[in-house]
């Protein structure tokens, strides 16, 4: 199974993209300038004033997406709520599920935990999209509330370092269909 | 007869720069190139490794696990310990032309700081260890057939010279600029800030004294993580809190990265303003900039941990508001004024400028990668992607590795007063510019697409964004060879104008005259300003007040009760050990600090920074339980035992008092800090 991009990746990459070529051509403009002669009190002036506003800016952007973010935190809270729970365990170099299958729409709450060493439980839909993660730490149960409306393969890799096979360290998860 | 040549006018910066530039002392110009060779010659070889480990990725190269991990792992640690070494130098460059910073602490930091990195070297390569710059615990002890025992010993050895050499620095800057400055609200400029003195410290030294003091929080959360590592290696009784145990790693690894630009960020604002001729001069909006990146600094770590679920959720949440908030200074402060300064000013174009202006844009375009991955549901899926290699490379690579080079060409340009050729400028710029976008650029693409970092293999179906990766690295690589080249005749130059001078004679039989090089007579040195007396950490009656309500609080470690209550968990027994050297802390703070006893005792710096240092880390290497558990049997040498750890505080605490007022206070802090931290992390 392939990786592929997942919709919000795309997203991501392209708010990127955008503001990282903004800032290339504002930092080329500027550069341009560099080479002239403005006198430093004009400069001062209009920077000064300029600033005031592009520190309000960053503080409403902040706000804003700070704010939205706490509506979609991914953490599990409470107890189960009917919920079917998938025992996720990690260790050099496997990862056990059990069950290791459930039906589409099913709303599942993944405990995972460790054996060994830490490591990191990233969960790629049937067509190799990233749609998740949380850490798989010793001593410690991490809990992902998921529900996988898709019946297809999903695969498990490992998102922590954690020794010589850390990179093939995988494993499938199977949603059935109704 | 003969006559001196006139030393020209610096033709390297600009001319408005005459007013307010200092003239480099001796010890500042060998102290910056010694840090500044050293370093960049650990991040080139560093480098090439990099290089390596991108092209078995591509499939190009074959290399096993064993030694991806083994080289990956070095990489990590050999980069950041070359970038911070530089950029310590550039700092110490820049601060110490108004603050009398110690050369011998500064040496003492370059050789504790090397041997670290020989240690690293020698546990990776030849021992083997692989478990990554973060070696979060307990995997440095789970090698699968990979590492040997001795190498985890040697590397974590490393990593402690590596630590201790940085809070040395770190000591010596923030006592040096509390010193000169008159305490540490006046040195962080927040009496000025309040409206209550007409001036603030120069923005150079503001930003070094919050490096300083975040060095040393981090620097000290490092120590007790590695000290208990390394009493794992001879005790496998040790067990760690896999949850507290990756705070203390991130709060010591993040940090020291983290850190190392804005240790830049410090001698930035002294050199851009001599390629723009116009000072840069503290403001309030700068000191209140900087008071949110002391917080700030201090507290993003924890965005490493977003996808450890069972860290509290308010943590999560203030570590969010952290990542981004770390942001605003820089974008408010750093990057806006510098290109303020460069805005219209007949900027001085040669190769150190260049390199810091193209820098600016590394700090802004990685910082915007960056704070993206900071948002929580998008670190849901970018978490441990090649994402965030991506956005550390962008600044690594494109802001701190410029200005190391930068900070290096201004120092040779400025002996040699040239600079290079415009055309090799534009190409060796071209080239690093070209490659380093493209070989980030490829990580952001592979990191959305979901490929994990750290993969010796990677997925099916990637292995062509490496090879692209691996093109543009190779191009990076020849556009820092071509630098390299570019700077050999300038250090040539400048070493035969350091050491030479051009005098013109005239033949006095054929009147004619002619030029011939002469050697440099010796620099007269320019004396250092006097340090001011800083005082003990408890000077007046409240504070000995409260030195001895200190010792009351330690001595409840010593109640039968107490000490019995404390046998119900490895955490508390090491919690009640914390108690006992609180108690020698306090008792050492209030004695060294009485007149008498520090009259006694003398000044004694370096022994004073022997003592925080060596105390608290010999106090946790023997919390282990092959060494407490024997003495537990025997109730007279179980009390001597807690009495130890009392005493080890009180040499920790007298240790404290000679290093003056605000860093004996500091000191003294950290210390019982790294006691707790310890026993937080034990379980």
């Amino acid at each position: 199974m392939s990786l592929h991009y997942g919709d919000p990746q795309i997203a991501i990459g392209a708010v990127f993209a955008v503001l990282a070529l903004l800032l290339a051509v504002a930092f080329f403009v500027i550069g341009v300038q560099a080479g002239t002669e403005v006198g430093f009190q004009r400069v001062h002036d209009v920077a000064y004033w300029l600033r005031k506003r592009w520190l309000a800016l960053l503080v409403v952007i902040g706000v804003f997406v700070v704010g939205i973010s706490l509506f979609d935190l991914p953490y599990a809270s409470g107890g189960a709520g009917g919920r079917t729970i998938v025992k996720v365990t990690g260790g050099q170099f496997f990862w056990s599920l059990v069950p290791d299958q459930v039906p589409a729409g099913t709303r599942i709450r993944f405990d995972v935990t460790s054996i060994d060493v830490n490591h990191g439980f990233g969960l790629y839909d049937p067509h190799g999209h990233l749609i998740g993660s949380v850490q798989a730490m010793p001593g410690y149960h991490n809990k992902l509330d998921l529900t996988l409306g898709e019946a297809g393969v999903y695969r498990i890799r490992c998102l922590e370092l954690c020794g010589l096979n850390h990179s093939t360290m995988q494993d499938t998860f199977t949603v059935t269909a109704h | 007869m003969q006559a001196a040549t006139a030393a020209p006018a610096s033709q390297v910066l600009h001319r408005g720069a005459a007013a307010f530039t200092i003239e480099a002392r001796g010890i500042e110009r060998r102290v910056g190139l010694l840090f500044a060779v050293s370093g960049l010659a650990l991040v080139l070889l560093m480098g090439v490794l990099g290089l390596v480990m991108r092209l078995t990725q591509a499939t190009v190269i074959s290399l096993s696990p064993g030694w991806f991990y083994r080289l990956l792992t070095l990489h990590g640690v050999g980069m950041i310990t070359g970038v911070v070494l530089v950029m310590m130098g550039a700092l110490w460059y820049a601060l110490h032309q108004t603050v009398p910073l110690r050369p011998g602490r500064m040496f003492t930091s370059y050789g504790l700081i090397m041997a670290g990195a020989l240690c690293v070297l020698v546990a990776t390569l030849v021992g083997g260890f692989g478990a990554g710059w973060t070696f979060l615990p307990p995997l440095p002890f789970y090698p699968a057939g990979q590492w040997s025992t001795w190498s985890e010993s040697v590397f974590f050895v490393g990593n402690l010279l590596v630590g201790v050499g940085f809070f040395v620095y770190c000591l010596d800057v923030l006592e040096q600029t509390t010193s000169r400055y008159g305490g540490l609200v006046r040195t962080l400029g927040w009496q000025y800030l309040r409206g209550r003195e007409p001036e603030a410290p120069p923005p150079q030294a503001i930003a070094a004294t919050v490096v300083a003091i975040d060095g040393l929080l981090s620097m000290a959360a490092g120590m007790t993580i590695v000290v208990g590592l390394l009493g794992r290696t001879y005790d496998a009784k040790v067990g760690f809190d896999a949850l507290v145990a990756k705070n203390l790693v991130y709060f010591f690894g993040h940090s020291i990265a983290n850190l190392a630009i804005y240790l830049a960020a410090g001698a930035v604002y002294v050199l851009i303003p001599r390629y723009a001729g116009r000072p840069y001069e503290t403001t309030k909006v700068f000191v209140a900039g900087w008071a949110g990146s002391l917080l700030f600094i201090a507290t993003a770590y924890s965005h490493h941990l977003y996808m450890d679920f069972v860290q509290p959720e308010w943590a999560q949440v203030g570590s969010e508001v952290a990542s981004y908030g770390a942001l605003i200074p820089v974008a408010v402060i750093t990057i806006y004024s510098m290109t303020m300064l460069v805005w219209g000013s007949r900027y001085r174009w040669t190769l150190a400028s260049t390199l810091l202006y193209v820098g600016l844009a590394g700090w802004a375009i990685g910082g915007v990668g960056a704070v993206i991955d900071s948002l929580i549901p998008i670190n849901f899926r970018l978490h441990n992607t090649t994402w965030v290699v991506a956005h550390f490379h962008t600044y690594l690579i494109l802001t701190v590795l410029l200005w190391a080079f930068a900070f290096l060409a201004h120092l040779l340009e400025r002996n040699a007063d040239r600079t290079t050729s415009r055309g090799g400028r534009i190409w060796t710029i071209t080239l690093i510019l070209v490659g380093g976008y493209g070989l980030t650029g490829t990580w952001f693409v592979e990191g959305a697409l979901g490929v994990p970092r750290r993969y010796a293999i990677q997925p099916p179906g990637t292995s062509g964004y490496s090879l692209a990766g691996s093109i543009f690295a190779l191009l990076l690589a020849l556009g820092f060879l071509s630098l390299c080249l570019q700077l050999t005749p300038l250090a040539r130059t400048a070493w035969e104008r350091r050491h030479y001078v051009v005098v013109e004679h005239m033949d006095s039989w054929t009147g004619s005259r002619y030029r011939a090089r002469v050697a440099r007579g010796p620099e007269t040195p320019r004396p250092l300003e006097a340090l001011v007396d800083t005082g003990v950490p408890l000077a007046s009656p409240a504070q000995l007040g409260l030195g001895v309500a200190g010792c009351v609080v330690g001595l409840a470690a010593f109640f039968p009760q107490v000490v019995d209550a404390s046998e119900a968990s490895i955490r508390y027994h090491h919690l009640d050990h914390a108690g006992q050297f609180l108690l020698g802390v306090m008792l050492g703070l209030v004695l060294g600090s009485l007149p008498t006893v520090s009259r006694r005792l003398g000044e004694r710096p370096t022994l004073g920074l022997t003592a925080v240092i060596a105390a608290p880390a010999l106090m946790m290497l023997v919390m282990v339980p092959r060494f407490y558990e024997p003495l537990e049997r025997h109730p007279f040498e179980h009390a001597l035992y807690h009495l130890a750890m009392a005493a080890l505080g009180l040499v920790t605490g007298l240790g404290a008092t000679r290093l003056g007022g605000v860093t004996g206070r500091l000191a003294a802090f950290l210390a019982v800090g790294m006691a707790v931290m310890f026993a937080a992390a034990m379980k």
